[in-house]
């Protein structure tokens, strides 16, 4: 069930990987010919912005692979928003992009289950990911789809100086998060920040942990699936909780941008922030180790301890004209040589690699986040939209955020979003 | 006569003969409205009678789209009223300061120019940098809860953004901001174009301020009515990058509009043959408002 639990079978390195690739893809002769590859060099979309540490550690391992000479890559580069909206448009395209970012999760299997993504199952042969890895790459038919290349974690951001004039303790309990935050309160400081102004998804890291918290990974991913329903009063018992926690929100929350969230925790107007470990990308650079997070605390010690872990990556696609190069390049990208590569040449402390093979030294933020991880024996989720798709995303950003500015009865608020999510299901 | 007979034809033909070039100057732009317009118009039409996420394949549902649009959409009707608030308020505020202000700023005295400049300069902004700027403003401790702060209306404070109460109006502000320079530049314009006699005509015959105004200036204005009122209209209903970049819609729908429903339907939700849906009735809307005053408009022409 860990992701951390490392596969059985551990084969070399990359080198194994291509010969076993190149052995699948001579053999095919017999059945269907494997047709020869288009000329001129493989294009990888790309929605890694310009100038992060994500881009920059793509260009190196795109780097490293055209010295290889045995094909040239090139990336091509569009905004986020752009890239969500037109993926489809892009993998059913007659010439569609050879390679995509995306992360794993529900999309990537809904994309293979409609016969959009190239099948990697030969590059997946000879690979060393981890079980929970390998069973997030699994498409409904067996096949996998996906190449993890890292993976981050979920926790709660502070600084240190904020906790310490507060006299407050980190907690690790739910009593000890809401005695922590009382004591921030009385401090003057507004103990919980989010940022609903531009970005209502955060309430969803909320509802994320308080339900892997009190009901379990199993019952959380049944929920987004659509097995479970929203109105359930074990979803109202997640509600529950957050009602404890409610008063030490940020009142103004539904007006902040997520840049002045930020702000807020490094100027200490706020004490503490859900975040992904991205977070660390908005606080001032120079002063990181002013900065700490802590695992979300546990709340019933019975339930089996469950983490959300996003892990992203990449994907080929269906159409390509050059499924061999495709192929080659995905398999360099899963292995351990090019992770490392991509691990060194982004300098920020929020990423493990994927590839347990790969041999970097982790920072401390990403030691702990692996230890949190591999504590994490119920299971690691993605997120609720990876698990479960954007628009039900939009269902939860509706119902969460009336949730937090008390707009409606809890009964009327989970109704709605239930109904909503079978809108949203039924397409 | 056999002799005559083909030459007349032959100047009939010169006479009638079309040269190729008006022939491309007709076509080309036809080609390339039928590309560019026509057909993705058509296109769209038609996706409105299929199920389709956009990846896997449309299945034909007839009617449904409509059926579930009219029955069975709350936020729907949500969008639809601030459609409406927005049309009435948008298209109405900045079509009655537009006209104040061009009023009072068209007689070329020192110093007008730089009136009519300085108002006219939103217009010169981009809506998303508007929005950002207006965002800025109505941040929880931003610049107008500050001055309300400061002035002793602490009690007017408001989360603008985040106020489901204020959200949609905080946008309007924003958008009449930039909306009414541009307005009042049309009709100074339209003013401009009024013969001075009539107004030195009807003051000796001791017509005052306000019946000039309603006798001379509203009547001579007609036509430019007609231009502002169709853009007005045009630009409410397809208000959609200020509304997005300040509030997405939100909170919980409270400013959701037509225009920024139908793009989450598609490219959030993914069911564009329902987005689609939602744009028909968006474009029936906007013809059928246009089209109905355009009427009204051409007829009270005729009565005169």
């Amino acid at each position: 069930m860990t992701r951390r639990h490392r596969s059985a079978v551990v084969l070399g390195m990359a080198g194994t990987v291509t010969l076993l690739l190149a052995g699948c893809l001579g053999t095919g002769t017999g059945t269907t010919p494997v047709e020869e590859d288009a000329e001129g060099p493989l294009t990888v979309q790309s929605r890694l912005a310009g100038d992060s540490g994500d881009a920059v550690a793509l260009q190196a391992v795109v780097d490293a692979f055209n010295a290889k000479g045995g094909g040239q890559v090139e990336i091509n580069t569009v905004p986020n928003e752009t890239f969500r909206d037109q993926l489809p448009s892009y993998l059913t395209a007659s010439n569609p992009p050879d390679v995509l970012t995306l992360y794993g999760g529900s999309l990537t299997r809904e994309l293979a289950d409609e016969g959009l993504l190239l099948d990697l199952s030969d590059v997946w042969e000879g690979a060393e990911f981890s079980d929970g890895l390998r069973a997030l790459s699994t498409d409904s038919s067996g096949n996998q789809v996906f190449i993890p290349t890292s993976y981050y974690w979920l926790g709660v951001y502070y600084k240190k100086s904020t906790w310490e004039a507060a006299g407050a303790e980190v907690p690790t309990t739910w009593e000890e998060f809401l005695t922590a935050s009382e004591a921030l309160q009385a401090n003057g400081v507004v103990p919980i920040g989010i940022a609903l102004g531009d970005a209502p998804w955060l309430a969803s890291a909320w509802f994320d942990y308080l339900n892997l918290r009190v009901n379990g990974a199993d019952f959380h991913i049944d929920v987004l699936a659509g097995d479970e329903s929203f109105d359930d009063p074990r979803i109202e018992a997640v509600f529950e909780k957050w009602d404890d926690v409610l008063p030490y929100f940020d009142p103004e929350a539904p007006g902040i941008a997520f840049g002045q969230a930020a702000t807020d925790l490094t100027q200490g107007r706020t004490g503490m922030f859900l975040a992904g470990s991205w977070l660390t990308f908005s606080l001032p650079p120079e002063s990181l180790d002013e900065y700490d997070y802590f695992q979300f605390p546990i709340i019933d010690d019975s339930v089996p301890l469950a983490e959300e872990g996003p892990t992203d990556g990449f994907v080929g696609a269906a159409n390509t004209d050059q499924p061999k190069l495709t192929k080659e390049f995905l398999a360099y990208l899963a292995s351990a040589e090019a992770q490392q590569l991509m691990f060194e040449a982004n300098p920020n402390d929020t990423l493990i690699p994927a590839n347990p093979n790969v041999d970097v030294e982790l920072g401390p933020d990403a030691i702990k986040g692996q230890a949190i991880l591999e504590s994490a024996v119920g299971g690691v989720t993605q997120f609720f939209n990876r698990d479960s798709s954007d628009a039900l995303q939009a269902t939860a950003d509706q119902a969460l955020t009336q949730y937090l500015a008390g707009a409606k009865s809890l009964s009327d608020i989970l109704a709605e979003w239930q109904s909503e999510a079978e809108r949203v299901r039924a397409g | 006569m056999t002799q005559i007979a083909p030459r007349a034809k032959t100047n009939r033909r010169r006479a009638f003969f079309t040269p190729p070039v008006v022939f491309a100057l007709v076509l080309i732009p036809f080609t390339i409205e039928a590309v560019g317009v026509f057909y993705p118009a058509i296109q769209g039409i038609l996706l409105s009678f299929v199920r389709w996420n956009g990846i896997g394949v449309a299945e034909p549902v007839g009617f449904d789209n409509y059926v579930r649009l009219f029955t069975n959409d709350i936020v729907l009707y949500g969008a639809l009223g601030n459609t409406a608030i927005w049309l009435v308020l948008f298209g109405g505020i900045s079509f009655a300061m537009g006209l104040a202000i061009a009023l009072l700023l068209q007689a070329d005295r020192r110093g007008v120019s730089v009136y009519r400049t300085a108002i006219f300069l939103p217009m010169v902004f981009s809506l998303v940098v508007t929005a950002v700027m207006w965002t800025a403003i109505f941040q929880p401790r931003g610049i107008l809860n500050d001055f309300l702060n400061a002035v002793g209306l602490e009690d007017w404070t408001r989360i603008w953004l985040g106020d489901p109460d204020t959200a949609l109006y905080a946008v309007i502000v924003a958008a009449l901001w930039r909306q009414i320079g541009y307005v009042m530049v049309l009709f100074i314009a339209g003013l401009k174009a009024i013969d001075p006699t009539l107004h030195e005509a009807a003051r000796v015959d001791g017509a005052n301020v306000f019946q000039r105004f309603r006798y001379i200036t509203m009547p001579q204005l007609r036509g430019v009515n007609l231009v502002i009122i169709s853009l007005l209209v045009i630009d409410s209903l397809r208000s959609f990058d200020i509304i997005w970049a300040m509030t997405r819609g939100g909170p919980f729908g409270s400013s959701e509009l037509l225009s920024t429903y139908m793009f989450s339907t598609a490219f959030t939700d993914r069911q564009l043959g329902y987005a689609s849906a939602i744009a028909v009735v968006i474009f029936l809307l906007a013809v059928g408002v246009i089209i109905s005053y355009l009427i009204r408009a051409f007829s009270e022409t005729k009565e005169d």
